[in-house]
């Protein structure tokens, strides 16, 4: 058993993880805790496969560099969605998810 | 008392002894040190996950997630590649959670919302078997994609070429320039798009 394949595991627990909490969260905000643990999974999983198979110095830094673009992917969709909860909290007084079923509001 | 030392000195080596006994069968040339971290950071990731996920209280989850990123940056630190573990702290822990956290404590979310009734048992049953379907699915490929390893670059701690930040800011700047570029603009329009769509304006009293 290789290195690979304990790091690619561990990503798999993250991905698990991030999927049990996206089906049962019933908010907002717990289901944007959810995506975080699937985008760290996702990151832990590019590194390892760049560092484990390769001696190449370029793919070395492609992968980390590729987690680096993660990490700010996932920055940026949190700040939207600390966003969207303002506006879903102000629209409709709750951010739970069976709570905001239409796109458009009966009032702005 | 030098004795005394001595005497438990010799016990921990022979525990080191039998756990790589024990383990070298299963995990053939990986340093018993760095495993026994790889598997605190796993029990890291998975009680930190295990609490973000379930935990009916958001802040509790929240500090389950804190206790997941720092498991992932010591794997990044395990994986020698120690300017991603600082950036996993600076972003994810430093950032990120802040916006959890006001996320959380703008909606009310801890003591009375939603989250805090107890779900169906049933239905969290449910959902571990549905996350069962990618462990089923990714790992015995994984397990079986990676038992050969061409290039015998199997140890953890990870042999490195290449470990200096100078080289990713070269890489930054040459060869992924455009998702660099790419990266900046979604930013900037995350930024303008949050301030627009929580932007409330203000009426002003005589119109």
């Amino acid at each position: 058993m290789t290195s690979l394949t304990l790091f690619l595991w561990a990503s798999l627990i993250l991905l698990a993880l991030g999927l049990v909490g996206l089906i049962t969260r019933r908010t907002i905000v717990g289901m944007l805790i959810s995506v975080e643990l699937l985008l760290n999974g996702a990151g832990l999983s590019i590194v390892a496969a760049a560092k484990t198979s390769s001696t190449n110095g370029l793919v070395d830094i492609h992968g980390q560099l590729a987690a680096l673009f993660v990490m700010g992917l996932a920055a940026a969709e949190a700040t939207i969605v600390l966003a969207m909860v303002l506006v879903a909290q102000r629209r409709f007084g709750t951010v739970a998810t069976e709570a905001i079923t239409t796109i458009k509001g009966s009032k702005a | 008392m030098n004795s005394i030392i001595e005497q438990i000195l010799h016990n921990i080596g022979h525990l080191l002894d039998s756990c790589e006994a024990f383990l070298a069968p299963i995990l053939p040339g990986q340093g018993i040190a760095a495993l026994i971290a790889f598997f605190f950071y796993v029990l890291l990731l998975l009680g930190g996950g295990l609490t973000a996920v379930l935990a009916r209280n958001l802040v509790r989850a929240m500090l389950g997630l804190v206790i997941t990123f720092l498991g992932v940056a010591g794997m990044y630190l395990l994986l020698a590649s120690p300017f991603l573990a600082l950036m996993q702290l600076l972003i994810y822990i430093g950032a990120v959670c802040v916006l959890i956290f006001f996320a959380i404590m703008l909606t009310k979310n801890t003591t009375d919302g939603e989250e805090t009734r107890c779900p169906n048992p049933i239905n969290v049953l449910y959902a571990f078997l549905a996350a069962l379907a990618p462990i089923v699915v990714a790992g015995p490929i994984i397990y079986l994609q990676t038992q050969t390893d061409p290039l015998q670059v199997q140890k953890i701690p990870v042999h490195t070429p290449v470990d200096s930040g100078a080289n990713l800011g070269e890489g930054l700047l040459s060869m992924d320039l455009l998702p660099f570029e790419l990266i900046s603009i979604i930013l900037l329009v995350a930024m303008a798009g949050a301030v627009f769509l929580a932007f409330k304006p203000q009426r002003s009293p005589n119109s």
